[in-house]
């Protein structure tokens, strides 16, 4: 691959789950009818803009064909939308990455071969909209435009099986309410002392690394959590989003704030550590000569973090994720339910 | 010692952020190495850095900066502006090297404690 090209984040706010339900106000009729006549309410009540993935990662029509396998390799995915500026190109998916191996154009341009009569879906379609055209067409992914026709997110068919999946869990725990009163008082509850939020970070976008945590520093002072705790968290916050950034093949970090406890969590999605320990010693490091001349790569991240955190867990597979977990004990009087709703 | 002293002090610019806030330097850390910054614990840090990208603003809002100095009066982007006005951080370009702002600084503080 060209060295200096960098693919561009379309970095749109993902809807969470609990956001998807505030604007889809449930419909009492949907309690009382069968399972079908539920899915067939959600169907109709979601929109693509609800579930699709706003995070897009999109490339340029002179990337080569050699610069999307890479994006298609890198982030797992199997399909990249060719953008720019909003206005959508075309696509390159892994049949187009197999005839380019096979034809030997790798190294040409995308915009020579990808997809270019593209099937595109609008934000405002109802969902089951997007199940038709799943059913119609055999591709697994569809571009969302918006009504002035620019690239607002992608939509597949796990992103409507995941919405479909949540929703209905939710339907059938408001049903197990209604005849358990207990249990309702008790959710309640939890839902009260419980905020969780996550972000993704994209490897190599050092332009946007630290945006997490910086959101993280943010809600913990809204919240009126002791100034010493806010430090340490976004600290460790911070080194962990960067470890995503410039280790990982890109990955998220999530924050709960709990009761009595605040974690964030860092996942991603590989290489992982071969060696833990050696990993988390004060001054080592696999990073290269341009990460650390964006002033990261001492070799201090992971020790930062598990210096600051009052527990500290982390596992890895070679190859495949790392987890890495701090834990910072709260005062019963910061507890996330007394200052406010998530 | 205000951030309007520190401009005053190392011949600086103020770049973006408030050059009116009151708050003052609690202590000064120089350094090009983002994960050291973070091992300071201390309240009000001045970060001093030739280090003239975001990530030395997202530093200094993490660890609770009052300020950032760049020196070798080094270009600084248009992100990086805008970065310290979203977060809030009064960020100062300086001509002077890392040496010479920590000299002026510290005869500064020195000359305020004799006061």
């Amino acid at each position: 691959m060209a060295e200096g090209y960098n693919p561009t984040i379309l970095q749109g706010q993902q809807t969470s789950d609990d956001e998807i339900l505030a604007n889809t106000p449930l419909d009492a009729k949907a309690l009382g009818g069968d399972s079908s006549e539920i899915i067939m309410e959600l169907l109709q009540r979601f929109k693509v803009r609800d579930v699709m993935k706003r995070q897009v990662i999109c490339i340029p029509r002179k990337a080569t064909m050699r610069d999307a396998q890479k994006i298609l390799r890198d982030n797992r995915i199997s399909g990249v939308p060719v953008s720019e500026n909003g206005r959508l190109y075309g696509l390159v998916s892994v049949n187009d990455i197999i005839k380019g191996l096979d034809g030997g154009w790798m190294e040409e341009p995308c915009e020579a071969h990808m997809a270019k009569n593209l099937v595109v879906l609008e934000g405002g379609m109802p969902l089951a909209f997007a199940l038709r055209y799943f059913n119609n067409y055999t591709y697994g992914r569809f571009p969302v435009l918006d009504s002035d026709r620019k690239l607002v997110g992608i939509i597949s068919q796990r992103d409507v099986m995941r919405a479909l999946l949540y929703e209905l869990s939710v339907e059938i725990r408001k049903l197990e309410r209604k005849t358990s009163p207990k249990a309702a008082e008790a959710e309640q509850e939890a839902k009260e002392n419980f905020y969780r939020k996550e972000w993704a970070v994209v490897h190599n976008d050092l332009s946007r690394a630290g945006h997490a945590a910086n959101a993280i520093k943010g809600i913990l002072r809204e919240r009126k959590i002791d100034r010493s705790i806010v430090r340490r968290v976004a600290v460790a916050a911070y080194e962990l989003e960067i470890n995503i950034c410039i280790h990982s093949h890109g990955g998220v970090l999530v924050l709960l704030i709990a009761d009595n406890s605040v974690s964030i969590t860092a996942k991603d999605r590989g290489p992982g550590i071969k060696d833990i320990e050696w990993a988390c010693r004060d001054g080592t490091s696999t990073a290269n000569d341009w990460i650390r001349s964006m002033g990261f790569g001492a070799g201090m991240g992971l020790s930062n973090s598990k210096r600051v955190s009052d527990k500290f867990e982390i596992e890895s597979e070679v190859g495949k994720f790392t987890i890495v977990q701090c834990i910072f004990d709260l005062p019963k009087a910061e507890s996330a339910g007394k200052e406010g709703g998530a | 010692m205000t951030i309007a002293d520190v401009v005053r002090i190392l011949d600086g610019k103020l770049m973006a952020g408030d050059g009116t806030s009151p708050r003052a330097v609690g202590a000064v850390v120089a350094n090009d190495l983002m994960s050291d910054v973070l091992l300071y614990d201390a309240d009000d840090i001045l970060l001093l850095t030739s280090l003239a990208s975001d990530q030395a603003i997202r530093t200094a809002h993490i660890v609770g900066a009052m300020g950032v100095v760049v020196h070798n009066a080094k270009p600084l982007s248009e992100t990086m502006l805008t970065v310290a006005s979203d977060l809030g951080i009064p960020l100062v370009s300086s001509p002077l090297s890392k040496y010479d702002a920590c000299v002026r600084l510290h005869d500064a503080f020195l000359a305020e404690e004799r006061a």
